[in-house]
């Protein structure tokens, strides 16, 4: 994202100013290390918690979770908020609705479509959280004002964003308190309009966004963890995605397998009560594969998991994410924060 | 000219890229070469289809002359459909020297559908003499034919073979068997499990003429000595090993595809019903009596060029397993293996 990159002169002078509390990388790692040495409720890489329903999940506006749920995310790793406040969003509604009318009379690139009245709404995702220390998620939108119906007045949504953090009290930890640590970000809608959003937010909250790929090595962790949720039904099927590198044709391979047998493939693998262990998650990839193997007699280890679909969610190596089932929502940002936290060590 | 038949006449244009234009303009062989020379082919195609309308005014165009236009298209964007293959066949014992005659063909198959339908716009142009298309676009008893959602049909004359076009209108499906088997003289049709974009491949595939370069068989011993450019420097035992283990996969590879280019086909699928056995971990489902339900699809521009190319690349093994190589054999993309 270029214009991630591209700092104005502004946000490059409160850059300097800012070095007393925190700016580069280097201090932040180093904290989050040590945090990571002296805590023991992180998970560690090898052995992670199986999702389980949260208690604070209650709390969702159900209409708000309808949302979120079956839409395609474009997922964000993003640095520290500098000096951001809940009490203050309807301000922040106001800064930013004038910041993309201006874009926008300088003729920029907002796809906003038609010219309609832009609102941009801030508003908290109570609930959306692991434990209470982490702070709310909140959501952003920028909506237009239909002029043509007027007697049904109907907002139509152009772009949604959202910032969370479940579970990640440890990056919390290792910063002072004029910054808030929503590592996760999701937006869907135009690109263009994701990076001057972005950019405004860099430069209120000089903070940094960063697009989180999503490797093969994690894409096995979620289609495991999310074989083992327990299902009242499912609604798909377990579907990977390989891409093979040969040429001069690409190939791509889906192999999907009914949820049903692949919970029982995992539940034969599974050991470790309540938890996920790596060596489970590579002995179910490894079935899988000579599973494969002995019908095609391709390795599949040598080609790319690209993408993984489940009931509970689907994810993409690029990035984008699915969340299909109410009941795992947190658990799925659980995991989708720990490797944004991870990205921005 | 009626105004939906111009309609239906500047859509068909306006689909049309303009470098064919002047092709199928041609093909469609309605106006005269005076009219074709006359069209400006450098304006915009909104202005070009109001010329082309003209035209056919003054020509007094009719609706079955712009179903011919759209079936003129089609045959140049043949790979914009997905097609289905059906294979007919005699009861045993019938007379089975049938001259084919074309003309009776047609009229008796237009006869079926017009009298089950009543409105329904048919037409046909014979092909390279070996294939006649057809165009059906369907109508009922009281409603005209929707003329942008038609069905098109290629068969060719005394084999059992038709290619149709994947079909909107289910409940069509039946008549147009019937009317297809009835013109052939044919009493049963049954679908292949083989579909793709390709016509041409799959034709090449049912009528076995994928392997005509089959001759030029002997490469292996040119491609041992020319094109594996080994450094003679190296461990001249590895070199030896190296090289018996790429001819012994060039081989196979060979022996299970030919040596010629492999028709074109863009995926394949697999339904697996088959119980999980696995050396991995040791008794992993042992005990589970059912099989492991999954669904298998290889997708690819090129799918058995791909698949050829996967033992040489070293991500499948020598020889590749006869579920993949058997597809143009078999005349088979889509599958469903069950333990014996």
């Amino acid at each position: 994202m270029d214009t991630y990159d591209s700092q104005g002169p502004t946000s490059r002078r409160r850059t300097s100013n800012l070095k007393d509390y925190f700016v580069s990388a280097t201090p932040l790692q180093k904290r989050l290390k040590l945090a990571r040495r002296q805590s023991s409720v992180f998970p560690s890489p090898s052995r992670r918690k199986i999702p389980q329903c949260s208690q604070l999940q209650e709390d969702i506006d159900p209409q708000k979770v309808a949302f979120l749920l079956h839409k395609q995310w474009t997922v964000y790793s993003l640095t520290p908020l500098y000096k951001f406040s809940y009490s203050n969003l309807k301000d922040y509604s106001r800064l930013l609705s004038a910041f993309i009318a201006a874009e926008k009379q300088k003729g920029l690139a907002v796809e906003v479509g038609e010219d309609f009245n832009i609102k941009v709404i801030f508003s908290t995702l109570l609930g959306v959280k692991g434990t209470q220390r982490d702070p709310e998620a909140f959501l952003v939108q920028i909506r237009s004002e239909s002029q043509s119906s007027r007697e049904h007045r109907q907002d139509k949504v152009l772009w949604t964003g959202w910032f969370c953090c479940v579970f990640g009290e440890n990056l919390q930890e290792t910063v002072s308190e004029d910054f808030t640590c929503l590592p996760l970000f999701l937006a869907h809608g135009a690109e263009s309009n994701t990076s001057l959003i972005g950019g405004w937010f860099q430069k209120t909250f000089d903070c940094c966004f960063s697009p989180l790929a999503i490797s093969a090595f994690n894409l096995s962790w979620m289609a495991a963890m999310w074989t083992a949720c327990k299902m009242d039904h499912y609604m798909a099927t377990t579907e990977f995605f390989w891409s093979v590198p040969c040429s001069p044709q690409s190939l791509d391979i889906s192999y999907a397998i009914h949820p049903e047998d692949a919970k029982a493939l995992w539940d034969s693998v599974h050991k470790t009560p309540g938890e996920v262990t790596q060596e489970e998650v590579d002995l179910f990839m490894n079935c899988l594969y000579s599973h494969f193997h002995r019908h095609f007699r391709i390795h599949l280890s040598a080609t790319r998991l690209v993408r993984v679909s489940t009931s509970v969610a689907s994810a993409h190596t690029d990035g984008k994410i699915k969340i299909l089932c109410h009941k795992y929502l947190i658990g799925v940002l659980a995991y989708m924060t720990e490797l944004a936290i991870f990205q921005i060590e | 000219m009626d105004e939906n038949v111009a309609e239906f006449l500047r859509r068909i244009i306006l689909k049309i890229p303009l470098c064919e234009m002047k092709t199928i303009l041609e093909a469609w062989d309605f106006l005269s070469e005076d009219q074709l020379q006359s069209i400006n082919l450098k304006q915009r195609k909104e202005f070009l289809a109001q010329e082309v309308i003209l035209l056919c005014e003054d020509k007094c165009a009719s609706l079955d002359d712009m179903a011919l236009l759209d079936l003129m298209y089609t045959q140049f964007h043949r790979h914009q459909k997905l097609w289905n293959v059906f294979q007919m066949s005699k009861e045993p014992g019938g007379n089975d020297v049938d001259l084919f005659d074309m003309e009776q063909f047609q009229s008796s198959f237009k006869r079926i559908l017009q009298r089950a339908l009543k409105n329904v716009t048919v037409s046909f142009r014979v092909y390279e003499k070996n294939s006649v298309w057809i165009r059906v676009a369907w109508g009922t008893q009281y409603s005209q034919p929707n003329q942008y959602k038609p069905t098109f049909v290629v068969y060719y004359p005394q084999t059992p073979y038709v290619f149709i076009s994947s079909c909107y209108l289910k409940s069509t499906v039946p008549l147009l068997h019937q009317a297809l088997k009835v013109a052939s003289k044919h009493h049963q049709m049954a679908q292949l499990d083989l579909r793709s974009r390709h016509l041409d491949s799959l034709t090449a595939i049912v009528f076995n003429e994928y392997d005509q370069t089959f001759e030029n068989y002997n490469s292996t011993a040119s491609w041992r000595e020319g094109s594996l450019g080994l450094k003679t420097d190296l461990d001249s035992k590895i070199i030896h090993e190296n090289t018996e283990e790429k001819v012994r996969i060039h081989r196979a590879t060979q022996e299970a595809f030919g040596a010629y280019p492999q028709p074109q086909l863009e995926f394949a699928q697999y339904k697996l019903e088959t119980k999980f056995k696995s050396d991995v971990g040791g008794g992993i489902l042992a005990d589970r009596k059912e099989p492991l339900r999954c669904l298998v699809k290889f997708s690819s521009p090129h799918l058995l060029e791909a698949l050829k190319s996967l033992a040489p690349a070293g991500i499948a093994d020598t020889p590749l397993s006869p579920l993949l190589t058997c597809i143009p054999s078999k005349k088979m993309n889509y599958f469903k293996i069950r333990d014996k």
